[in-house]
């Protein structure tokens, strides 16, 4: 690691506001935070706090009601739709709490799918290899209905690394799976954060998870909790 | 729980969603079709019904070649009957350089009985008419046309110069809607006086009665037995009998693309119903859970389902009305008199079949939510079992053979339709699945957007192949009416030697044959034909009253009842082949006789049955020795029955010839007129006719077919909304792992391209055989290549269509936010 910490996402005062059916409704209030290049973060909180609306902001999933989010030294307000798209499949990577395999691909096609859809030509070549790293090389041809739930959350995860992501967004990773096959792919997880230097952002519950993490951050009602961390 | 209060609340609630409207579309779809088409075909023989008392000109006509005795009119006018003696004969009128033939009507006042008869003044204005006065002609535009004249102007006719005097607007027309020659009408005095009327003329006699329905039939009774040799009774049923043969074909072809367009609707219904009953099972267990009743959650669903039935059928019924309505008022011209009144049965069917359809084909999946388990409430996975066959089920296929059979009015025509629909249905299913493999296996040769749309397609198999069956049906439908069809009659107009007959020449007489044949020589006729013609009936086979082999059979009927024209030949005729036995000899101990296949198997005729038939006086037992199979498109003169050269030679008979000749006009009209009995009979003009006519049922039936390819569209729209959640839950992943927009929309295209490509694929290959069939068996053409230009495009075509049908379906679903994708989880 060099001397000086660079950050590689910071957000500044992020709010998010809907219009629900009984008036507005402040979902975040004031998030700032940053995370430097190679670090852990996890962020936890109870169900309902705002931690999946807040990895989507930064992921450039959503906008903000207010506030600025920089990622990779881009400032996401200025870019439409199209662009954070372009931005997301060069340098993020996701695992999801259910998996979210294309069911119409098969494992091998779904690893692809990112290096694809930046045009890359040696998409089955790396495909192979981030599925070999994951110890699924013999799954390749199987359809996501044809694997359990820890192999697809596999699979997930060599779809997450493959195109070497700067920084990667987890969200609840092990939620929909059962202790022992979660604390594997927990595993799996930062053993592939490590090799690949990657920035993690985390979303759990799982307190055994989030300390693994270098920092955590806590939300509570779409606040930072100043007294945990 | 009130059923129905609960049932009109989710109704509203859930109309919304897209299943209960496509639902409603298909039934509105379903009926539309039914309504049009069933009312449409019901008003148009209704209105030909009608029209035949108009078009025969009276309410009976007796018919004989030579005039009928007067006590026929007398016992007409002691019944109280009204009639009028009519006197009809080809003659050729002739002014200056022109001449042309025309069939003249000589007719006595009052006339006509029955119709309506008006002319057309020199200022275009119409009249109504009577008999012309004497010296005067009135005469059909073609004949005004061909002799380059105008009301007024002067023709000459049998020895005697007339004055056109009107031209003829509308008049009764014998019941023949296929009449040839245009028509002139004139004074009876006249044509006696001209000598058109004199021995060897060739007319024919006719006397019209109109009156009360009782004495009509008081008269027909009488002047049966009492008829002369070759008369004949025509009485209104006869009549509408020949309009209602030539109008039947067409239309059970259009009710059967109204059923199409049913049963397609039916299986869009079914879509859309299996979709809506998935949505429903959660809120079912919960209501379950809560307490409620297996029964009054099916009723909740069947009122529910009610609701939205009638005012999708209502609706369905007034855009089929309005669109039978604007046909109608469009193609007025097909119709004589008056449009029908609107009948009640066709609408009401259709209304019927409606309710049918969506019960038929929504019941199944609906049924099974009342075995929803409450459990599934606390765990998702209970309560799916999956069962694979259903007695439900049959149901819509029940329904489906219902319609057929409806629609076909005719058992063995509806089982037959029904293997047609099931082959039909079992070749899209193979050749769609060895399709979709190719599809999957192109896939994975291909990057990111364009697989992953591919492989989308491959992956929803079953509901990719209901998509592309529907289709395909639609399609294939089209393309044999659009392409097909009119490359097939093209083609075998083109096939047509170039020395064909173009004419024929009826009822010359044997002596003059020599200097007929000399003549035609003498002009330059080609490919001359001439053979015997004996006009008899049939008596006995095998020394019975001849029975047909099926009971219902109108061709069958007129065999039995009607005239049977014979001939003889020492060798077989060309365009005639020997299937069975030996051609009858030269001159054989006992008369010998060569039967057609068809009329063969009317009565289950075979070698070695007796055939017994009267000719004038005399009475004929012929044994059949051989089978023949005629080629009826030849424009030769063909015969059912040929009998051996000397048993005919001893009938009165007269001879048919055919002809080809180029350049006819004025030659043949001196030849008419130095011939007067000879009728020529212009074969280009019948053709041209039936071309005309073939091709206005073939729009009209085009018409229809647009509905079944609405309702294979409609099949497609909800397979998408079917697919939809699923496809903006992986549009909005893809968005997450960074597609851009154009690269969800190639997938789209893609996937939709290629359905397309299926679905027109197998339409082309289904058209092209059937192009083929039709080739071989209709008209007997060797070596025909369907079009296979236009069939492509018609591929193309089909594949761009559902492409940006599935583009534009799914448009919303390309802007999903990807932040759905989290929130799933
Ligand atoms: N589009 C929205 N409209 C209204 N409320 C929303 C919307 N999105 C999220 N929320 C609400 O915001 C809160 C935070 O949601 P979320 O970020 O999913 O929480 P977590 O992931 O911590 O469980 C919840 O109360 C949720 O109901
Ligand atoms: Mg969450």
């Amino acid at each position: 690691m060099s001397e000086r910490t660079e950050t590689v996402l910071t957000a500044t005062q992020v709010s998010k506001i809907v219009d629900g059916p009984d008036g507005r409704l402040t979902i975040l209030d004031d998030v700032t935070l940053a995370v430097a290049r190679g670090d852990s973060l996890a962020i936890v909180g109870a169900s309902g706090s705002g931690k999946t609306t807040l990895l989507g902001l930064l992921a450039g999933l959503d906008r903000p009601s207010s506030g600025s989010i920089t990622l990779a030294g881009a400032c996401l307000d200025a870019l439409d739709e199209e662009a954070r798209a372009r931005l997301r499949r060069r340098l993020v990577g996701f695992v999801f709490q259910s998996f979210h395999l294309l069911p119409a691909l098969s494992a091998e096609e779904n690893v692809m799918l990112p290096l694809e859809l930046d045009g890359r030509a040696d998409a089955r070549e790396r495909a192979g290899e981030a599925l070999a790293r994951v110890g699924l090389e013999r799954r390749r041809h199987h359809y996501p209905h044809q694997l359990s739930g820890g192999e697809q959350q596999r699979v997930a995860l060599a779809r997450a690394f493959v195109h070497a992501p700067q920084i990667l967004f987890a969200d609840e990773p092990t939620g929909n799976l059962d202790q022992r096959t979660g604390a594997g792919i927990g595993d799996l997880l930062f053993a592939l954060n490590r090799e690949h230097a990657t920035t993690l952002v985390l979303v759990t519950h799982d307190g055994a998870l989030a300390a693994r993490c270098a920092h955590r951050l806590t939300l509570r009602a779409g606040r930072i909790d100043g007294s945990g961390a | 729980m009130r059923p129905l209060v609960f049932a009109a609340r989710s109704l509203r609630r859930e109309f919304r969603h897209a299943e209960l409207a496509t639902l409603a579309a298909a039934l509105v779809l379903a009926v539309a079709a039914l309504a049009a088409v069933a009312t449409l075909a019901s008003r148009v023989e209704h209105a030909l019904l009608a029209s035949a008392a108009e078009l025969l000109g009276g309410d009976l006509a007796l018919g004989a070649s030579q005039p009928l005795p007067p006590e026929f009119a007398a016992e007409a006018q002691r019944l109280g009957l009204a009639s009028h003696r009519l006197v009809e004969f080809p003659s050729v009128l002739f002014a200056g350089e022109h001449s042309k033939l025309a069939d003249v009507r000589a007719t006595a006042a009052p006339f006509p009985l029955r119709g309506r008869f008006s002319v057309r003044d020199a200022h275009g204005v119409e009249h109504a008419a009577q008999t012309p006065p004497s010296g005067t002609l009135y005469a059909d535009h073609a004949v005004l046309v061909a002799l380059g004249l105008g009301v007024g102007g002067s023709v000459q006719l049998g020895d005697r110069a007339f004055v056109i005097g009107g031209e003829i607007a509308s008049a009764p027309d014998n019941g023949d809607p296929f009449r040839i020659a245009p028509r002139v009408v004139m004074n009876l005095a006249d044509a006696e006086a001209a000598g058109l009327l004199g021995p060897g003329s060739r007319t024919r006699q006719r006397l019209l009665v109109a009156g009360d329905e009782r004495a009509v039939a008081a008269f027909a009774a009488w002047a049966k037995p009492r008829l002369p040799a070759g008369g004949r009774i025509t009485t209104l049923a006869d009549a509408q009998q020949n309009l209602q043969g030539a109008f039947e074909r067409g239309e059970s072809f259009l009710r059967l693309a109204a059923l199409l367009a049913a049963l397609l609707s039916g299986v869009a219904v079914a879509l859309a119903a299996q979709r809506f009953a998935r949505r429903k099972t959660d809120e079912v267990a919960l209501l379950r859970c809560l307490g409620a009743g297996r029964g009054e959650i099916l009723a909740a669903l069947l009122l529910e389902l009610a609701l939205l039935a009638l005012p999708a059928c209502l609706a369905g019924l007034a855009l089929g009305l309005g669109l039978q309505e604007l046909v109608l008022r469009l193609a007025g011209g097909l119709l004589p008199g008056a449009p029908p009144p609107l009948p009640w049965a066709p609408p009401l069917a259709a209304f019927a079949v409606g309710v049918a359809v969506l019960f038929g084909f929504a019941l199944p999946p609906l049924l099974r939510l009342r075995d929803v388990a409450p459990l599934r409430v606390f765990r998702r996975d209970t309560g799916t079992r999956v069962r694979r066959f259903d007695v439900l089920y049959l149901l819509p296929v029940g329904v489906g053979a219902l319609l057929v059979a409806l629609g076909a009015g005719n058992a063995r025509l509806a089982l037959t339709l029904g293997a047609g629909f099931a082959g039909i249905g079992v070749v899209t299913f193979v050749l769609g699945l060895g399709l979709l493999r190719l599809v999957r296996v192109i896939a994975a040769r291909l990057h990111g957007a364009l697989r992953f749309g591919l492989a989308n397609l491959a992956r929803r198999r079953a509901l990719s192949l209901l998509q592309a069956g529907a289709l395909a049906l639609s399609l294939t439908a089209l393309a044999v009416l659009g392409v097909v069809g009119p490359s097939l009659l093209e083609r075998w107009r083109a096939d047509l030697p170039p020395d064909r007959p173009n004419w024929f020449l009826i009822n010359l007489q044997p002596e003059q044959r020599a200097p007929l044949q000399a003549r035609l020589h003498e002009l330059g006729a080609g490919n001359v034909k001439m053979l015997p013609l004996a006009v008899g009936k049939l008596v006995a086979i095998n020394g019975q009253a001849p029975k047909l082999a099926e009971a219902d059979d109108r061709r069958g009927e007129s065999a039995v009842n009607g005239e049977i024209r014979l001939s003889w030949s020492e060798a077989l005729p060309p365009a005639n082949r020997l299937l069975e036995g030996h051609w009858p000899a030269l001159q054989p101990a006992q008369p010998e006789l060569s039967v057609e296949r068809g009329w063969a198997r009317l009565f289950g005729l075979k070698p070695g049955d007796r055939v017994s038939l009267s000719v004038g006086e005399r009475e004929i037992v012929a044994t059949v020795t051989s089978l023949r199979e005629v080629d009826w498109t030849s424009f030769h003169p063909n015969f059912f029955l040929m009998l051996d050269p000397a048993s005919g030679a001893g009938l009165p008979h007269s001879y048919v010839a055919s002809f080809h000749l180029a350049a006819a006009g004025d030659a043949l009209a001196a030849l008419s007129r130095d011939f007067p009995n000879v009728s020529l009979i212009d074969l280009n003009a019948v053709l041209d006719r039936v071309r005309d006519i073939v091709g206005r049922v073939t729009q009209a039936v085009t018409w229809v077919l647009g509905f079944s390819l609405l309702a294979g569209v409609l099949v497609l729209l909800a397979a998408l909304a079917a697919t939809a959640d699923e496809r903006r839950i992986e549009a909005a992943l893809l968005r997450t792992l960074g597609a851009l927009r154009r690269q969800l929309s190639v997938a789209v295209l893609a996937e939709f391209a290629a359905l397309g490509l299926v679905a027109g694929a197998i339409a082309v290959a289904g058209a092209a055989t059937l192009g083929s069939v039709l080739a071989r068996q209709v008209f007997r053409l060797d070596g025909y290549a369907p079009p296979l230009l236009p069939l492509a495009a018609i591929v193309l075509g089909a594949a761009l269509v559902v492409a940006l049908a599935g583009w534009i379906g799914t448009l919303r679903i390309a802007r999903a936010a990807p932040l759905a994708v989290l929130r799933r989880g």
